[in-house]
């Protein structure tokens, strides 16, 4: 009903995701909508005692649950157990203490990198649990699945309407930039940033020939919105651009050059690992719900989030 | 640090079921050494699905070893109505238990799966390799996962912490002690409990389906001598199917036929052939138990099935049914 007051709460909301779907709200606000961007401070939600409290301070009606102990591929590696333990203990106090207090539904956020490690491409959403994942984050990625265990649980005994969804390659303001840990995209940013200031060459690490599907989180987040408001299944949904927008890394860094300004050399450290060539995620279903959804075009959402890189570089996490 | 003098305690949880009296009865007859004190831990001595219950278990008992057989169970019907909370009650008793033994510097923990963990669809023989790669029966996937995350974990304490947890993997187990309950419980258990009834009513006995599906099963007694042997031999993280070949895969007919033997039940089988066979044959490997020991000799199917219905008639009272 579109009169009833829907409280959100928005777990790791104030992490790239979180703030993707802060500024979609705020672009388009609906008047019976309330959020709440929790972060670590707000609650350990290890803990369940914690949990309880944060759900009793605020009453949720929905909730889209964004948090999670992340790492990049080194952190992850290192420490499989703890990012497994953790997580599943995290999912399973939201997922239980939504239900308690009546929440009817939740969006989670799985990830395209928990997928089977042997398979065919493109991927999609049948497919998550159809092998093991790649071994150096297995702790994570199981973790991440059984979310999706969970949700069919809930919504088989209880009448929840419980879901997930998986974004590819993310990118945007507030995202972790730091050139250990963040991804492709913030690396990139990081580094143009650097090399503008120094007056350095670009190194591009491996070739720039390997294809990825990016997607802006204030994409993300106008897709979550519409997730949480109208998607009813338990399956989950690949929210990412088709495969016809996959772009290779060589061409993000030629956006993320344009972006800065950066008239500078590029150089191919091509001793390093391009990779996957192609990892493609396939948004089919996306496009039968939604066949006019338009994503921010890629040098727009780049240059975007280049000047906010730039505006904020002192409170960015490096 | 492990010598024959030093004592070893060894906690096995849900120690008062089916496999749990498998175990007891191989330590009891023969398989116990010098300088080990074996304790079988029930329901009663604490609640595993409680982390302070758990540790409150572990720091009376303190074990130096744990054979965890601990689980919420149950049969087809049981698992269908409730895949969430089989999924959710076995997580937390199995991380409870995991992380205990953890705190605890036990070193060794051999936890205890299933076949029926393994992908719905897949090729067969399985083995140990295959328990990930595909979803499980739709019919109880809570149970399922749950037990998969048994061995994620394992994963997990051995490449951070340098742990030895491990699990097993047995197929079909029978033997005294089981659930001989006809709604919950499983093949054999179910036609013992069936010959029983009909013996006492003059009745043939119903077979369900033509009685063509071969199984393998494993006796809990064989069972018992296996985990113990895995408790102290056995070094991989990776799980071990513990089962009888398939040379000496059993159709139920023939199971049916050697527990009316047993019973000296002479009404006659009848094969009801409008129910449903289930699957023909779900052959697991047991090539990795043979590699580490070929020369284990199982109990020849019909005398363990004479010693598990000569128990149920003397304890038909207080059975589980």
């Amino acid at each position: 009903m579109a009169c009833t007051k829907k409280v959100i709460l928005v777990t790791g909301g104030t992490g790239l995701v979180g703030q993707g779907i802060k500024s979609a709200a705020e672009q388009n606000p609906q008047p019976n909508e309330e959020f709440i961007f929790l972060s670590s401070k707000d609650a350990d939600l290890t803990s369940r005692e914690a949990t309880k409290s944060i759900f009793e301070k605020h009453r949720p009606t929905h909730v889209i649950h964004l948090a999670a102990k992340v790492g990049g591929l080194y952190g992850n590696m290192r420490a499989n157990l703890q990012f497994f333990r953790i997580n599943m203990s995290i999912n399973d106090n939201v997922l239980s203490v939504s239900q308690e207090y009546g929440v009817k539904k939740v969006v989670s956020c799985l990830s395209t990198c928990i997928f089977p490690d042997k398979t065919s491409y493109p991927i999609d959403e049948t497919m998550i649990h159809n092998g093991a994942p790649h071994t150096s984050n297995y702790g994570y990625s199981y973790a991440k699945r059984m979310i999706d265990v969970l949700n069919k649980g809930y919504n088989q005994q209880h009448g929840t309407n419980y879901t997930a969804v998986v974004p590819t390659n993310v990118f945007g303001p507030h995202d972790n930039f730091n050139l250990e840990e963040g991804h492709v995209m913030p690396g990139l940013i990081h580094k143009v940033y650097k090399c503008k200031e120094n007056n350095t060459p670009l190194t591009v690490w491996g070739t720039g020939s390997a294809r990825r599907q990016f997607i802006y989180s204030l994409d993300l987040g106008r897709l979550f919105l519409w997730v949480l408001r109208e998607y009813q299944e338990t399956e989950p949904i690949i929210l990412s651009v088709g495969e016809e927008d996959e772009i290779s890394i060589k061409t993000a860094a030629e956006l993320v050059a344009k972006g800065f300004d950066y008239e500078g050399e590029f150089v191919y450290d091509t001793t390093r690992s391009d990779g996957q060539y192609k990892k493609t995620a396939s948004n089919s279903k996306l496009r039968k719900y939604l066949p006019e959804f338009k994503f921010t075009p890629i040098d727009e959402a780049i240059r975007a989030t280049c000047q906010w890189f730039s505006e904020h570089y002192k409170e960015a996490r490096v | 640090m492990e010598n024959g003098y030093q004592e070893k305690v060894i906690l096995v949880t849900g120690g008062s079921g089916l496999v749990g009296n498998g175990i007891k009865y191989a330590v009891e007859n023969g398989e116990q050494r010098k300088g080990e004190k074996w304790i079988y831990a029930t329901s009663k001595d604490g609640d595993l699905t409680d982390l302070e219950s758990t540790r409150a278990m572990f720091a009376m008992f303190q074990p130096t070893h744990v054979i965890h057989l601990a689980a919420k169970v149950g049969g087809l019907f049981g698992n269908l109505k409730a895949n969430l909370e089989f999924l959710r009650k076995n997580i937390i008793i199995n991380d409870n238990v995991l992380r205990t033994a953890h705190e605890n510097n036990v070193q060794h923990v051999v936890s205890c799966l299933s076949t029926c963990i393994f992908p719905d669809k897949t090729t067969y023989p399985i083995n140990e390799t295959m328990v990930h790669n595909g979803p499980p029966h739709d019919s109880n996937y809570g149970y399922s996962y749950a037990k998969r995350m048994i061995d994620i974990m394992n994963r997990g304490y051995n490449q951070e912490h340098g742990r030895n947890y491990t699990s097993v993997i047995p197929t079909n187990v029978f033997g005294p002690e089981d659930n001989f309950n006809l709604e919950e419980g499983h093949v054999l258990p179910g036609l013992i409990h069936k010959v029983y009834q009909a013996k006492k009513e003059g009745k043939p006995l119903t077979v369900w389906g033509t009685g063509k599906p071969l199984r393998q099963f494993i006796y809990s007694r064989d069972l018992g001598r296996l985990i113990v042997w895995v408790l102290r031999e056995y070094k991989e993280t990776e799980p071990i199917i513990l089962s009888v070949g398939e040379e000496d895969e059993t159709s139920i007919k023939e199971a049916a036929e050697k527990v009316a033997e047993a019973m000296d039940f002479k009404n006659g089988l009848i094969f009801d052939t409008t129910k449903s066979d289930g699957q023909y044959k779900k052959t697991a490997d047991n090539a990795k138990l043979r590699r580490y020991l070929p020369d284990f000799k199982f109990t020849p199917i019909g005398e363990a099935l004479k010693e598990t219905c000569d128990w149920f008639v003397a304890n038909y009272e207080t059975a589980r049914k």
